[in-house]
């Protein structure tokens, strides 16, 4: 492995901690074997990797911590086919190969010195989480901070008890977590979708970077409360899915777009802004 | 941005010499010390197909195109990325000990489509397969006349300055030889008993041949603007209409000197210890190709895929500052649906019906 310069080659990585988050979604923590490379390696939040199951295949997964800890890496994958049922069978001292890190991921520089606020739908937490867990570790570099946890069900709610726990830090902090469910009626907190929380958070909506991540139907409302809201569209930021291959811009799977604004979204994405989402048909 | 030019090629001060038509024989015969020679010959009686070259009398020196493009050679139709060890959870890469080779006999739209394909698989992350093949091949340029379906007249990819090693030019009696490459200097240095120089006529000659090849092509202008109008025409009539004709088989993208995409799969030995992944040719024309987990399709109707062909191929390839599309035709020549790309574009340019094409295979 990684013996030549082949951009397909894979990293050995051991399994250290696997964790459910909610039915069908797990949480495997890993760590680099080779001790150059998890010294060497480094990633972005918003970025993500190919994971390898030997005889199985590849499947792109965002990386979900943050990207302060070096040599150990998070993903949070939900159990979906051939690959990923694969992936939900592993245990503390498997290993996995895994290649990356992989696209733009959010401007995480340019969000320095002003408020945030994360939106995320269904999975759309994972992604999401290491943009989180990165201000969370820098928090001294952004202003508020507010995060909007959306699913269905209380149960359905990723990283609920993460977040929760949080409660204390959060508020010491200047930070706003808001998990809100839509079909629960046992749930206890918040109900509603994920924008109709936004007037809720304690971000300022002209000094605002937005990240949202959720399933494609999600985007058009949230956009349309931001903009009501007074968000500011040039700082409204998504992170897209698609099929994807090589994640490095060669297997055509993941081109989207139209003539004159054709993209990978492996290599141009996952993360997009506001005005090429909606001037682009098909892009989400 | 890209880099302008790719890692072969740079413009140099062109170097012109003659070869005589009784020279070619032996100058094709020679080229076989380079590498492997493959070229095109007649495989029925309306298909060429590029070849390994025995006896360089079957190479055909007319033919328009070939049943696959140049890209075969240089990413394979389907090939191993690596050998798996299932337990040990190792990948390791095939070893291939990649022989030199010539492709004699290449025209000027697949040289730029080639030039293209550099600039996917060699672009920020390097492709390692397509490189070292690409290193390992002599590009032998050859003239042309156009049929009814090319158009590279209009794609800015009818004459290419930079590709190639050899570009040999029609004459009356002969070739007018361009050579682009230090590997081209030295060949023409090794056989150089076979060239001479070339003659106050000769260059008359590649005049004329260049003025009646432009008069040749079916339609003038340029193409530039087609990307704006195709999504201006995006919700067009036509594009129901023909995309209601296409049977999603896909040989458009194959036959495509620029089409690129391909698929990987991991296949089991039946010993369950090992393992190897493939990558091999798919198609935007295929259902599979936009599916995700959980049923979701990027591009869920035929329409969406056969509209993505054509924005997709129309789109600016920054590196040469033209489309995708190199206006070979070979997608409207081998369409079994008869689905003419060309006349389409031009209903997209000029909101009229096709001028009548004759399909002649057919
Ligand atoms: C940038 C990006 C980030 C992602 N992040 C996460 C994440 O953090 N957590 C998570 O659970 N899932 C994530 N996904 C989705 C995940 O990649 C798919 O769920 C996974 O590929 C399904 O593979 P499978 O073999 O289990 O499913 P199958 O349906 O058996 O798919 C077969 C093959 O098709 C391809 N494929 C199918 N669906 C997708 C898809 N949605 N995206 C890309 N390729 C696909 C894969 O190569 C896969 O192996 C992400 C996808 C992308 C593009
Ligand atoms: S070759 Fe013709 S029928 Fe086949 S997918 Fe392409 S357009 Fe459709
Ligand atoms: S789209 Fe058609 S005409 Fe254009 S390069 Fe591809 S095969 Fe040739
Ligand atoms: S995933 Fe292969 S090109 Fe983007």
């Amino acid at each position: 492995m990684n013996t030549t310069e082949n951009i397909y080659s894979l990293y050995k990585c051991r399994v250290l901690r696997v964790y459910d988050l909610i039915e069908d979604v797990k949480l495997l923590l890993f760590r680099f074997e080779n001790p150059d490379i998890a010294e060497s390696w480094t990633c972005k939040p918003g970025q993500f990797v190919q994971l390898s199951m030997p005889a199985l295949g590849e499947v792109p997964i965002s990386i979900c911590s943050s990207p302060m800890r070096r040599g150990f890496f998070e993903l949070c994958i939900k159990k979906t086919g051939r690959v990923t049922d694969k992936i939900h069978e592993l245990k503390p001292g498997d290993f996995v190969g895994v290649r990356g890190p992989y696209g733009n991921g959010f401007p995480v520089d340019e969000f320095e010195g002003s408020d945030l606020l994360l939106i995320a739908a269904g999975i759309g937490m994972a992604p999401l989480r290491s943009v989180f867990m990165y201000a969370v570790d820098n928090r001294w570099k952004f202003g508020n901070i507010t995060v909007i946890n959306s699913a269905k069900f209380g149960n359905t709610l990723l990283f609920r008890k993460e977040l929760e726990a949080m409660r204390d830090v959060a508020e010491a902090e200047n930070i706003r977590i808001i998990q809100t469910v839509t079909r629960d009626p046992d749930w206890p907190g918040r109900v509603g979708r994920a924008q109709e929380h936004i007037k809720h958070a304690n971000t300022d909506p002209e000094k605002t970077y937005v990240c949202v991540c959720g399933p494609p139907q999600v985007y058009e409302d949230v956009f349309n409360t931001l903009i009501k809201n007074n968000y500011d569209p040039r700082k409204i930021y998504v992170t897209l899915e698609r099929r994807m291959k090589c994640g490095v811009g060669k297997c055509g799977h993941c081109i989207a777009g139209t003539s004159t604004f054709l993209k990978y979204i492996c290599i141009d994405g996952p993360v997009f802004g506001y005005y090429d989402i909606i001037s682009t048909p098909g892009l989400i | 941005m890209q880099k302008l030019i790719y890692i072969f090629w740079y413009i140099r001060k062109m170097r012109y010499v003659k070869i005589a038509n009784e020279q070619i024989h032996d100058f094709l015969n020679q080229l076989k010390q380079y590498g492997k020679l493959y070229a095109p010959v007649k495989v029925s009686d309306k298909f060429y197909d590029r070849k390994e070259i025995d006896d360089v009398c079957d190479i055909a020196f007319d033919y328009v195109r070939t049943l696959l493009p140049a890209k075969k050679y240089f990413i394979h139709p389907k090939e191993k990325m690596f050998d798996i060890d299932i337990e040990n959870g190792t990948y390791d890469e095939p070893e291939e000990k990649i022989e030199p080779f010539v492709l004699f006999g290449v025209h000027a739209c697949e040289i730029v489509g080639l030039r293209i394909l550099d600039g996917v698989y060699l672009r920020d992350y390097v492709d390692t397969y397509y490189k070292r093949r690409r290193e390992a091949g002599i590009i032998i340029g050859l003239s042309c006349l156009p049929d009814d379906h090319c158009f590279c007249n209009l794609r800015r990819s009818d004459f290419v300055d930079i590709g190639f090693d050899l570009f040999l030019h029609e004459l009356p009696d002969g070739y007018l030889v361009r050579v682009g490459s230090p590997t081209g200097h030295k060949i023409v240095d090794e056989c150089a008993e076979l060239f001479s120089n070339v003659t106050q006529e000769d260059i008359a000659a590649f005049r004329e041949f260049e003025e009646k090849r432009q008069q040749m092509f079916s339609h003038h202008g340029s193409f530039d603007n087609m990307r704006y109008l195709l999504e201006l025409t995006a919700r067009d009539e036509l594009w129901d209409e023909e995309s209601e004709k296409c049977l999603g088989c896909g040989n458009c993208t194959n036959t495509c000197p620029t089409c690129r995409c391909y698929d990987v799969q991991d296949i089991p030995d039946i010993d369950g210890k090992t393992a190897e992944r493939i990558r091999f040719w798919d198609s935007c024309q295929f259902r599979s190709h936009g599916l995700v987990a959980g049923g979701h399709n990027f591009r869920e109707t035929k329409k969406d895929r056969f509209f993505n062909r054509y924005v997709c191929k129309n789109s600016y390839f920054y590196g040469l500052g033209t489309s995708y599309c190199v206006g070979c035709g070979n997608c409207t020549y081998f369409c079994p649906a008869g689905i003419d790309y060309l006349g389409n574009l031009l209903r997209v340019r000029s909101a009229s019906e096709p001028e009548e094409v004759v399909h002649e295979h057919n």
